[in-house]
């Protein structure tokens, strides 16, 4: 199987004729985005990209909306196998490595170096915890959009009623099992209110479980090496009996698989005391909770630590240098402290530059709401976002193993030795090219 | 003991009702929803019991989010012009497997019937190759071609060809009509519930597509109705908007309900007739 994948000569023909049939010096690109939170979003997006084509006359971006983030990978890869790659994509944040192994996108050095810029200078203005996600073998692939952690809400209320109280909420895993047996309310067998919940759909349930590997002291993959993930260890067995043992011997959570809207609506109902969300439902979470809520760190067993989330900006290959100029232009407007700031304040998300903190704007926003200031702290605690080889499927390979065990189908011991094998097959290929292609 | 006479029928009833209620409470919650002020909080979401005062703002802010207008537009020609194709060429193929002999005709079929077998997400690059070749990609046309011959519909009708006994195809061939007029004149009448049934499949089927749609489209007035949807659906990282939820549901599904409860009999009796059920 071939890592790398040559660009067929189609796609190039195909680029060029795409940008030559515009009969003014007028080029048009395309813009894949997901909508990682809900429909307002995709509105907001519309509108930017609407800004950006009225605010100068030589390039005209065309939105193109492509599901979830799963969903946008398969469909810019497709259509850059098809020949059509779009210009812009807005990437999961953790796809960089395996897109560039795929040889999909381009490398953003080339840009810097026309800017009279290096990676370093570039990259200073964003969060320290960005940069791994960002580039791929000391290269630029990615320029961070909009980012988030994992957070725990808790609700204050609950907690007053229980004796807890919400100004010191659980900071390690003995005090959230404390608090989450405190807060379950039960009717005979039946319970009433759940302590503790979190959403074990795909791509949320991988990203909790790296949360919570890695605040066990763990790493879950080989930062520098796209071959190596760590599920069969301690640190993400512990992970796994802590969410076992919420359901099943502390029985403070729900079993089953229940999907991150489900999650959100059982704490605006009051019906879960404390979930596991990202930063990114923040604004959605202060504009409908009807309740005082109060936000803290994800609780520590060995160390404070989380996984970032979130989104990148990439750049695929196979366009005319017209178009990868303008792609570039684009990137670099919706990259702009400006832009930034104001989809941060709009979304929940936290803005990757430092420098759109020092605005106005943001200051007083952050007075205003006091929440998004834990968000940003965490994030001196914030590692890079797990990125393999074949990402998707390997997070995959644990989220079904994890879900047998929410489902009660499956001991955690049995699940991460399981997770282990099929992640290991699925990284087999790429580390018989690499890491075990020997003289 | 003996039940009483009218216990089993009453007791039969009831179950039916449990049965037919448990299916049909999706539908009726997210009726509910559609209709309840957002101001009803996520507490009273779960209820199925509707509000005194409904509100329409849900379907505003739905109508808002996107132009449903044209995505009706759209998903009709995707769904009316893959049928329309559709009818044409698993007709004539239904015919080929089941009337004419040629050689290897049984070993054609089966290898045809293989495709069924395939997970579509494989066919997504390879499809997606020939659609940027023949000039498709992004067009509704392009939606539409992989669909245009159908294994299933092909199957379906060579089974209702053959149930079909061949006396009535000699008459008319005794009276000096070609095959494409037997076809028209005597097996296509005859087959109509076969037709029907392979109709409704296939229109639910494109009505609700979502990946090929997806993976083809890229200009917003292309869009189809559930590529319109999912702009709120889809969300990965944070709440739902219920109500808005729901009512767009609705109006995407609202015309295949309303068509199948106004020809309700008609699609059953067509199940029924040709052997596909549930």
């Amino acid at each position: 199987m071939h890592v790398i994948r040559r660009l067929g000569a189609g796609a190039l023909a195909a680029a060029l004729v795409l940008t030559s049939s515009v009969a003014w010096a007028q080029t048009r690109i395309e813009f894949f985005f997901p909508v990682p939170v809900e429909g307002k979003l995709a509105r907001e997006m519309t509108r930017l990209v609407k800004q950006f084509n009225d605010s100068q006359k030589d390039i005209e971006v065309t939105a193109v909306y492509t599901g979830s983030y799963d969903e946008t990978k398969l469909k810019a890869q497709a259509a850059a196998k098809a020949g059509k790659p779009p210009s812009v994509v807005l990437m999961s944040a953790n796809f960089t490595v395996d897109l560039k192994l795929a040889g999909d996108i381009l490398s953003l050095e080339p840009f810097l170096a026309a800017e009279g810029t290096t990676r370093e200078k570039f990259l200073g203005d964003f969060w320290p915890a960005l940069h791994a996600n960002a580039t791929v073998d000391s290269e630029l692939y990615g320029v961070p959009f909009h980012n988030s952690t994992p957070l725990l809400y808790i609700n204050a209320t609950h907690f007053k009623e229980a004796g807890l109280d919400p100004a010191k909420p659980p900071r390690t895993w003995v005090e959230l099992v404390d608090a989450a047996k405190k807060l379950t309310k039960r009717d005979g067998e039946k319970v009433e209110r759940h302590g503790f919940m979190m959403p074990g759909g795909y791509d949320y349930l991988g990203w909790l479980m790296s949360a919570l590997s890695m605040s066990n002291g763990g790493r879950y993959f080989n930062e520098s090496y796209g071959g190596e993930v760590y599920y069969d260890t301690p640190s993400m067995l512990g992970a796994a009996k802590l969410v076992e043992d919420l359901v099943y011997k502390h029985k403070v959570m729900p079993s089953g698989v229940i999907e991150a809207g489900g999650v959100s609506t059982a704490f605006f109902a009051g019906k879960a005391s404390m979930v596991l969300l990202s930063t990114g439902s923040l604004s959605f979470i202060r504009e409908n909770m009807k309740t005082p809520y109060d936000v803290a760190f994800v609780p520590r067993n060995v160390r404070n630590a989380v996984p970032i989330g979130g989104a990148s900006l990439v750049m695929f290959k196979g366009q005319s240098e017209a178009s990868q100029q303008a792609g570039w232009k684009f990137v670099r407007w919706l990259s702009s402290t400006d832009v930034l700031g104001g989809w941060s304040r709009f979304t929940g998300y936290f803005a990757p530059r430092k420098s759109a903190y020092d605005t106005a704007e943001m200051k007083d926003f952050i007075t205003r709401n006091p929440d998004a200031k834990v968000a940003l702290d965490q994030l001196a605690y914030a590692q890079p976002w797990f990125a393999t080889y074949q990402t998707v499927a390997v997070r995959k390979a644990l989220e079904d193993e994890m879900q047998a065990v929410m489902n009660g189908k499956k001991k955690a011991e049995q699940a991460v030795k399981d997770a282990q094998r099929k992640a290991d097959e699925l990284l087999r290929p790429y580390i018989d090219q690499t890491a075990l292609k020997l003289p | 003991m003996r039940l009483d006479r009218h216990a089993g029928p009453a007791l039969l009833a009831a179950l039916v009702a449990a049965v037919a209620f448990v299916w049909v409470t999706p539908f009726l919650w997210t009726l509910v929803a559609a209709f309840r002020h957002e101001s009803a909080g996520s507490a009273g979401m779960a209820s199925l019991l509707p509000d005194f005062t409904p509100t329409l703002a849900n379907f505003r802010l739905a109508l808002e989010s996107g132009e449903f207008g044209l995505y009706y537009v759209n998903t009709i020609i995707v769904v009316v012009g893959v049928l329309g194709v559709q009818l044409v060429t698993i007709s004539l193929a239904g015919y080929a497997f089941a009337r004419l002999e040629f050689p290897g005709r049984d070993v054609l079929f089966y290898v045809f019937l293989v495709q069924l077998m395939l997970v579509p997400a494989v066919l997504i690059v390879p499809n997606l190759r020939t659609t940027v070749d023949l000039g498709l990609y992004d067009t509704l046309a392009g939606v539409m071609a992989p669909y245009f011959a159908s294994a299933f519909g092909t199957f379906l009708m060579r089974q209702t060809f053959r149930g079909i006994p061949r006396d009535f195809e000699e008459a008319a061939a005794i009276d000096g009509a070609p095959w494409w007029a037997i076809v028209w004149h005597v097996l296509l009448p005859m087959a109509r519930p076969g037709l029907i049934a392979f109709a409704i499949v296939s229109v639910t089927a494109h009505w609700n597509e979502f990946l090929w749609p997806l993976m083809v489209i890229n200009d917003p007035a292309n869009h189809t109705l559930t590529i319109g949807l999912a702009t709120f659906t889809k969300g990965a990282e944070g709440a739902k908007e219920w109500g808005v939820l729901a009512a767009g549901t609705l109006l995407v599904m609202a015309p295949l309900a309303v068509v199948f409860v106004a020809f309700q009999r008609r699609f059953v009796d067509s199940f029924v007739f040709s052997g596909i059920k549930g």
